[in-house]
């Protein structure tokens, strides 16, 4: 894990492109953390809901069903009689969206609509156990909705919280370190590139030292041979030369001297 | 005189149907009936019943739906024994009977047809009772007006149909009226028949057709509250006959809510007493008082109950084949909903039931 880096170019340019993403990366941890914060506080409220809507449908349902054995009881059988005198849906479901923290959840709501086909059902017996029954097990089908509703934006929050939580732990854990291993890498290279530069700087500048050194040491050995040589002018001519030869002779001595010295 | 001949006709089945009436399940058995806690446990109750032989087979989770079907194939068979041993007036009694299911079956059948079903599913639906040779003809016919001038025609029922309605009534009237106006012709016709068989059969049968008359209308009355029932279409469903008949009908047609219903039944002695403790409002007795308290409906089964009992009192007379399947229609119903309640685990109202004996 340590080792794991980007394979770039360690250059300033680089560091500072990675340093960028390094910030994005950062601001994105965070976002993406507050987001699973929010879908998991809603997730809580979803689940608590949904354990008390079952435990309404269990009640529910038994009620509805019972009822239906009260039917039975007084009318008999009228289940025939019912489904054919229903010719359009008096109870329907429309689903709308809502938005939570950029999640489309679907609720569904029951949409009732007045009036009933089988209003004279049960007409000479039992017709107020049949509307009983009917308000009964439209209330059963209203918690089901409700239930159905609930369900489904578990089902999606759950998958979103999951896909959430891998994407803060991919930023936290595996992102993150390797963009700062990988500045920490260009960071460490640069340097090693520093002293490499100064090392290099430094030889070089040795090596002029020396240089310097040497071509100045050379010169003087020059110096002391001119001087011998004007000792020796001087002792020929005092041999036996003119003044002429021993004066142009000193002032070719003194341009060696300049040009040397240059 | 018609005492010194009845027996030479109906002796023999008059001794069955009181048989019968002995194997219906008694207050002490139903004790042990609710005591169950498992349909299995309810199926060997039953065991020591007259639904044994049709419940021995049934395999073991036992459906309220399966239950219910086995007790009416008992119950159609003991009516249909008495039937094939039945000489001419009792006979022709009997039929009168079955009538009222045939009128089922035929709307069962007509609703069918309307909705272009296919009619030989339809025929399993149908009543046993109310089963007559060219029923199963229904099925061919496609439209309303084949099924009236080919079928019904010829069928015991042709005679209600004719009065009430003509064809076109059978394409656009709601099929809840059509099944009440023709119940209401029945009910007359069944009436003025029983009028013809002399003095014990008369009276007993004025007695309970006129409950079931008396029955009918407030039904009609309270159902039809805040439905697209016209007040005229409703005092056109009633029976004419009753001990309401004509003075209180014609009042129940105009009312508009329960207390009026109400208002009215008191003037009638025997219909005051049913009405105390009962919940006029089907809301308030779903939302609130869940417990034992009984509706309407209930006091009208246990007054039905207490008549149709009434009518073994007496001899040499038919009503007692018309009582007997009343009562053990009630027992069905009974014995359904003590499943029901054993088998949805709602304990607390498994006594609603309406005893017989």
């Amino acid at each position: 894990m340590a080792a794991v880096r980007d394979n770039v170019f360690p250059t300033r340019m680089n560091l500072t492109v990675t340093k960028a993403r390094l910030k994005g990366a950062q601001t994105g941890h965070s976002l993406l953390k507050r987001k699973s914060e929010a879908l998991t506080t809603r997730f809580r409220v979803i689940v608590r809901k949904i354990e008390d809507a079952k435990l309404k449908m269990g009640k529910v349902m038994q009620n509805a069903s019972f009822s239906l054995a009260e039917v039975a009881y007084i009318t008999g059988d009228i289940s025939y009689q019912v489904r054919e005198s229903a010719k359009r849906a008096t109870f329907k479901v429309s689903a709308k969206q809502e938005n939570v923290s950029g999640v489309l959840l679907p609720a569904f709501e029951p949409d009732m609509q007045a009036g009933s086909q089988f209003e004279l059902t049960g007409l000479g017996r039992g017709g107020q156990q049949i509307q009983k029954a009917r308000a009964v097990y439209i209330k059963a089908v209203e918690t089901l909705v409700e239930l159905a509703s609930l369900q489904t934006a578990f089902v999606i929050l759950d998958e979103v919280i999951k896909l959430t939580n891998r994407r803060v732990n991919a930023i936290e854990y595996v992102i993150i370190p390797r963009i700062e291993n990988t500045i920490s890498y260009i960071n460490s290279e640069l340097d090693e590139q520093d002293r490499e530069e100064f090392y290099r700087l430094k030889k070089i500048q040795g090596k002029k030292k020396d240089r310097a050194a040497a071509a100045a040491a050379a010169q003087n050995e020059l110096d002391e041979l001119a001087k011998l040589s004007i000792q020796d002018g001087n002792l020929h001519s005092e041999i036996g030369l003119s003044e002429d030869q021993s004066a142009a002779r000193n002032i070719l001595a003194e341009q060696v001297d300049e040009d040397i010295i240059f | 005189m018609n005492e010194v001949f009845f027996n030479v006709d109906a002796g023999y089945l008059e001794g069955i149907v009181r048989g019968y009436r002995d194997g219906l399940i008694t207050a002490p058995q139903y004790l042990n009936l609710t005591q169950c806690e498992t349909m299995d446990d309810l199926k060997l109750q039953l065991a020591t019943t007259d639904y044994a032989s049709f419940l021995q087979n049934e395999p073991s989770p036992l459906a309220t739906s399966t239950l219910s079907a086995r007790c009416t194939e008992a119950l159609v068979a003991e009516f249909q024994y008495m039937q094939q041993n039945a000489a001419e007036p009792i006979s022709k009694f009997l039929d009168y009977i079955t009538y009222g299911y045939m009128i089922d079956n035929v709307i069962l059948l007509i609703t069918g047809t309307l909705h272009e079903r296919d009619t030989h599913d339809l025929l399993e639906k149908c009543h046993p009772l109310g089963f007559f040779d060219t029923m199963p003809a229904l099925c061919v016919a496609t439209t309303v007006q084949d099924l009236y001038s080919t079928v019904l025609v010829d069928s015991p029922l042709a005679g209600y149909f004719r009065e009430c309605l003509s064809a076109e009534d059978l394409n656009e009237l709601n099929i809840e009226i059509i099944r009440n106006t023709l119940y209401k012709a029945y009910l007359e016709d069944f009436y003025s028949y029983c009028q013809t068989l002399g003095e014990p059969t008369a009276s007993v049968m004025a007695e309970l057709l006129n409950f079931e008359a008396d029955r009918r209308t407030v039904n009609i009355t309270i159902n039809s509250f805040g439905t697209e029932l016209s007040k005229d279409e409703r005092a056109k469903l009633y029976p004419r006959l009753g001990n309401m008949y004509p003075e209180a009908q014609t009042k129940l047609a105009r009312v508009d809510d329960m207390d009026q219903v109400k208002a009215i039944l008191e003037q009638y002695s025997e219909y005051k007493s049913m009405l105390i403790g009962v919940s006029m409002n089907v809301s308030s007795s779903s939302s609130g008082g869940n417990n034992a308290e009984l509706s309407l409906e209930d006091r009208f089964f246990a007054r039905e109950v207490q008549l149709n009992k009434d009518s073994f009192e007496q001899q040499f007379h038919f009503g007692v084949f018309y009582s007997w399947l009343r009562l053990k229609e009630q027992e069905i119903r009974n014995i359904v909903w003590i499943a029901e309640c054993i088998s949805q685990q709602q304990k607390d109202k498994i006594n609603n039931y309406t005893a017989i004996y």
